[in-house]
């Protein structure tokens, strides 16, 4: 029992390689970083076969607030609830000039301008399986259960940020990061998952560009 | 190990199996609840009742399982709907009044009496679909009448059925949710149907001023004020 769950505590440490790639096509860059200021992360859930998952979104935030604490980022499930329902899958702004028109309506010019927001940043994207193989047996008996076999499965990430200047009301750059990684499950007993942090790594890839963008800390 | 512990194993065993073959045939029912956010809109200078039915009030969606390894749903929306519009109206029209019974139509003067009625609910999930998302269609018949259409003088109570609407249009809602690891199918549903709700109050807000004969209505309601 102490074996096990020692295996476990050490390759829990382990992860499978993960790749990544980023890109990115910026204008207008503050120069000396946007200073104290408030911004939002938003993500985009208007397609048919996936959402940007919430997680993720609040992970590039995370990331954003700890590298720059003068950077105040409203979480996004209190932006989209307090301006219900313009930024819904189906009302969101799906481009700045669309803000324009929200901005006509004077409950909303009011709610927008007590936030005070200096940049919007949209990301689209998700983190989905992409193939699987081996197999794994388990079974349970009267002296116990336990697993044997070997499984591997690979994960790709793709996720591109816009971002949108209110002040000038303007966007003013795209950035993306595409990461991938096979993740392995050998099981002798108990199965041990060494999982690739592909999605971690998306997060640390955009989170580190919109940082570098947005700060001059960084 | 004695033969004592090596049966109460066994029976542990037997029990666990006999639970998950259950599992696979069982019924889910989920009673959507969440909280709806007060809409940010300049509100329409009208009073209106509302008047949610009891088959609103109740609405449910029964799907009996058809076939091995399927579950058996019963998705009830009644309570969920109640709360979402009771947050929504009262905020998009100037004057709310909600209708309980024949007392409240005679006590408050009102332009027009709303009554939403959900005319249709389907849901997918993962396994029907192999679209690892979970979703949740509404459909409602919305109906705008004048107060007096719902009085039955003679016996003192409220009848819809006769009740001639002076405008009537559908609406409909579309939520969906990404599967996520550890998260039950109960749960899931529920979180579709509550994005179905919000998509709901997101075409009404949006598209109330392009219903045939609405405009009419406000600005004839303005005048009489």
């Amino acid at each position: 029992m102490r074996f096990c769950v020692c295996l476990i505590a050490v390759t829990s440490l382990l992860g499978g390689c993960v790749t990544a790639n980023v890109d990115e096509m910026t204008f207008d860059a503050p120069v000396a970083g946007m200073g104290e200021g408030t911004i939002v992360i938003l993500g985009r859930r208007h397609a048919p076969d996936y959402d940007t998952e919430p997680d993720f979104i609040d992970c590039i935030g995370g990331h954003v607030s700890r590298g720059d604490t003068g950077i105040s980022v409203i979480p996004e499930r209190q932006f989209i609830d307090s301006l219900y329902p313009w930024f819904e899958p189906r009302t969101a702004p799906l481009s700045i000039e669309s803000v324009d028109r929200l901005m006509a309506l004077p409950s909303v010019a009011d709610k927008l301008g007590e936030l005070d927001l200096q940049y919007m940043i949209w990301i689209d994207g998700r983190t989905e399986d992409t193939n699987s193989s081996g197999s794994m047996t388990c079974g349970v008996g009267p002296t116990g259960a336990g697993c044997f076999g070997f499984g591997t499965w690979g994960t790709e990430s793709e996720y591109e940020a816009t971002i949108w200047n209110f002040g000038d009301g303007s966007e003013v750059g795209r950035m993306s990061a595409q990461t991938s990684g096979q993740s392995y499950m050998p099981a002798v007993v108990v199965p041990i998952p060494i999982i690739a942090p592909v999605q971690d790594t998306a997060c640390e890839s955009l989170g580190s560009q919109l940082l570098q963008y947005l700060s001059a800390e960084s | 190990m004695d033969s004592t512990t090596l049966g109460r194993r066994a029976k542990s065993a037997l029990a666990l199996l006999c639970l998950m073959s259950l599992a696979a045939c069982s019924s889910r029912e989920v009673i959507v609840e969440g909280s709806f956010p007060t809409p940010v809109v300049d509100p329409l200078p009208v009073s209106v009742g509302v008047l949610f039915t009891k088959e609103f009030r109740e609405h449910e969606l029964v799907d009996d399982a058809t076939g091995r390894g399927e579950a058996s749903w019963r998705v009830s929306t009644g309570l969920a709907q109640v709360n979402f519009w009771s947050t929504l109206l009262p905020a998009f029209f100037q004057n709310v009044v909600f209708i309980e019974n024949y007392e409240d139509l005679n006590t408050y003067d009102v332009d027009a009496v709303l009554i939403p009625e959900v005319t249709d609910v389907q849901y997918a999930i993962p396994l029907y679909t192999n679209v690892k998302v979970y979703e949740i269609w509404m459909r409602y018949q919305l109906s705008l009448v004048e107060p007096g259409q719902l009085k039955d003088e003679e016996n003192q109570v409220i009848v819809t059925e006769n009740a001639q609407a002076f405008t009537q249009w559908p609406l409909t809602a579309y939520g969906k949710t990404p599967t996520a690891f550890l998260q039950s199918d109960t749960d899931a549903v529920n979180e579709a149907a509550v994005m179905a709700l919000r998509d709901a109050g997101a075409n009404f807000i949006t598209s109330f001023g392009r219903v045939p004969g609405v405009v009419a209505w406000v600005q004839k309601s303005q005048e009489a004020q």
